[in-house]
């Protein structure tokens, strides 16, 4: 399939997944070395349908987004060192420490809210686009959710509504493999919907709905072209199904990093791929595979995705030393923001 | 004019005036028979009155979105005890939202529900939700007792940049009184002296002022004069309004429909005993739904319900 800007966007939407998976390395450090507690989440193979998606919104659109929304707030411009303090819970943080790695988001990008609990978010993304259509802002709205969120009613109810009420919103079901974790592992089976696939719920209800492979860059940004079309066009909803295979580290509390810092030169050497997690190196990571689309369209070549790899490190690098500068809040501002207006 | 066509006059003045205004079709009327005049209404702003199914859920947090973007949604929920259906949504998403945001997002929602004993609404139909959501930070509650409260506190709430639960009493839609004609607003935060009296201060909102009220006529007939405060919004609180009335009569009966423990009386008697200890001649009492679901036999939901009979009873005790 082919992208819907030809090379030179892939190369730029590839500098955003490299960007967040080089942020997601920082947060895991960053916690390993005790900087910061709570259980958090990293968007670790799924970074292709984030940037992708995301790439295709104007200032005037809206998305919401989930625990696992660091991928989402930097696809969409956040600020990494922002974003960094804010998941240390210090002043300089994007929320000043009220929203912690959960509720990444800033109104400042178009990234209102966001919200930890599973399909919280799914009403919120239709609300804000039907806003926007009641106000005739000519905005549209993005719900990012995983595929567990359909274990929730609230998601049902949004679907529905979205039809009945004509939304312009698109939902996008980042399915990283549901019932991933075996009873073994600690989990449990959580849906009966057949083949681990929640598309058939939208399609019950009429949504156009489509499924692509979440990780294939150039196959999410050529959907999403479209779906992102259809909704302004039609101003109803449509629905991504966008699979992944789960990243070996992503655990239901606690990531491990369990394949390393990623080494891009794999993506050109497949000498570096050792036995252990070589299917993900191999065939599932986004970043390589993007990378080796890249090359193969001649977009750009090893030296070029080296040297873009050293500036988005360094990049991040920054922002962590920006972020680990940025002082605590100060405990007497605790109470601000309860309620809008004056105090009370 | 009736308490409900004083809900509609707000509802329908907002509309009119400002585009922002949006209403989430539901039964302001309930099942008490009333028929309101909403037919102009959906004539004149089609495109902002939508049709809601059953999905408390999902419209909360569809108008909770939209208020983020801008729109001031009215979300007739209906029977209060709904409300729970819906529970994660308001105080988690439109709760939260502007704390979320450091103070960068509002969330300008209402959401109107009738609470209260009514008459045969049993256990699922009869709720006061009112103290729960006290609880919950970022959530402004506005309880009426009056048309003209009803009317100016409904102005208020749409206008309010806070998401806003707004309780009528079920009891309370058929209420006559006095309605100011154009764009009367009741600011929150503004408790009213229902009646005056120096004997014992008697705190009440939404249909226990009513009660209250009854309570004091009683009462006066034996010259006790209680002084009935209406609170009008439990957020913000009239706090001040409360010490003042203390302050005169020494004395405290607060009246409350909500189950007893953590209930609006419980926070009421505790704030005061906390900011007004010396002025207390005696400790304060609550009077409150019996600490029980609400039975459906009308019997049965007598003798859980605070009515006049017990509050004039809690206030003869403080007087011996």
């Amino acid at each position: 399939m082919a992208g819907a800007g030809g090379p030179a966007r892939l190369l730029e939407l590839f500098g955003t997944m490299l960007a967040t998976r080089r942020f997601e390395e920082v947060v895991y450090a960053l916690f390993a070395e005790g900087h910061f507690s709570g259980h958090y989440h990293l968007y670790i193979g799924q970074e292709a349908t984030g940037a992708a998606v995301i790439g295709h919104l104007s200032g005037r659109d809206t998305i919401f987004s989930t625990h696992r929304n660091h991928g989402h707030l930097l696809a969409r411009g956040g600020d990494p060192a922002a974003a960094l303090a804010e998941i240390l819970g210090r002043a300089g943080g994007i929320g000043g420490g009220r929203l912690g790695t959960f509720h990444l988001a800033d109104p400042a990008i178009g990234m209102p809210h966001t919200s930890a609990l599973v399909g919280g978010a799914v009403p919120l993304a239709a609300g804000s686009a039907f806003g926007a259509k009641l106000l005739k802002t000519g905005g549209v709205s993005v719900g990012f959710f995983g595929d567990g969120a359909f274990e929730e009613g609230v998601v049902f109810e949004t679907l529905n509504l979205a039809q009945l009420w004509r939304i312009p919103v698109l939902f996008v079901c980042e399915n990283n493999t549901p019932g991933a974790l075996t009873r073994a592992e600690g989990g449990s089976n959580t849906s009966y919907l057949p083949g681990g696939r929640v598309s058939p719920v939208p399609e019950a209800l009429g949504i156009p709905t489509h499924v692509v492979d979440g990780a294939d860059l150039e196959a999410v940004d050529a959907l999403a072209a479209d779906a992102l079309a259809r909704v302004r066009r039609d101003g109803g909803p449509v629905f991504v199904e966008a699979l992944t295979i789960r990243w070996p580290g992503n655990q239901s509390q606690y990531p491990t990093m369990a394949t390393g810092e990623t080494d891009l030169a794999m993506a050109w050497d497949a000498g570096r791929i050792g036995n252990e997690h070589r299917g993900w190196f191999a065939a599932d990571d986004p970043v390589l595979r993007a990378a080796r689309r890249l090359l193969e369209l001649g977009a750009a070549d090893a030296a070029a995705l080296q040297a873009m790899d050293a500036q988005v490190r360094a990049r991040m690098a920054a922002a962590r030393e920006t972020a680990l500068a940025s002082p605590l809040p100060d405990p007497a501002t605790a109470l601000d923001h309860v309620l809008a207006g004056a105090a009370r | 004019m009736t308490y409900s066509e004083a809900l509609l006059g707000a509802i329908v003045e907002a509309m009119d005036e400002d585009e922002r205004v949006a209403l989430v079709w539901g039964s302001l009327g309930g099942v008490s028979g009333i028929k309101l005049d909403f037919g102009s209404l959906r004539d004149r702003h089609a495109d902002r009155i939508v049709d809601p199914p059953i999905s408390e859920a999902g419209i909360v947090g569809i108008a909770t979105g939209a208020a983020m973007a801008g729109l001031r949604p009215i979300v007739p929920i209906g029977t209060g005890s709904f409300l729970f259906r819906a529970w994660d949504q308001l105080i988690h998403e439109a709760g939260g939202a502007h704390y979320m945001s450091n103070g960068r997002v509002t969330a300008p929602l209402v959401i109107h529900i009738r609470h209260g004993m009514r008459g045969g609404g049993g256990v699922q139909h009869s709720q006061s939700p009112q103290a729960m959501l006290w609880n919950a930070p970022g959530i402004e509650i506005a309880m009426p007792s009056t048309p003209a409260d009803a009317k100016g506190l409904m102005r208020t709430a749409i206008f309010s940049d806070n998401p806003t639960v707004f309780l009528d009493h079920q009891m309370l839609l058929r209420r006559e009184g006095p309605v100011p004609d154009g764009k009367h607003a009741v600011p929150f935060g503004k408790a009213a002296v229902a009646r005056p009296g120096r004997d014992v201060t008697v705190v009440a909102a939404s249909l226990q002022v009513v009660a209250a009220l009854a309570a004091a006529a009683t009462l006066a007939a034996d010259g006790i004069e209680a002084e009935v405060i209406d609170l009008r919004s439990l957020v913000p609180l009239d706090q001040e309004a409360i010490l003042n009335s203390v302050g005169r009569t020494g004395r405290l009966v607060v009246a409350d429909e909500c189950a007893p423990r953590c209930s609006i009386a419980s926070e009421i008697a505790a704030t005061v005993a906390e900011k007004g200890f010396d002025l207390l001649k005696k400790a304060p009492v609550r009077v409150n739904r019996l600490p029980s679901h609400v039975a459906s036999s009308p019997v049965l939901e007598d003798a859980l319900r605070p009515d006049a009979g017990r509050i004039a009873a809690a206030v003869r005790g403080l007087m011996d």
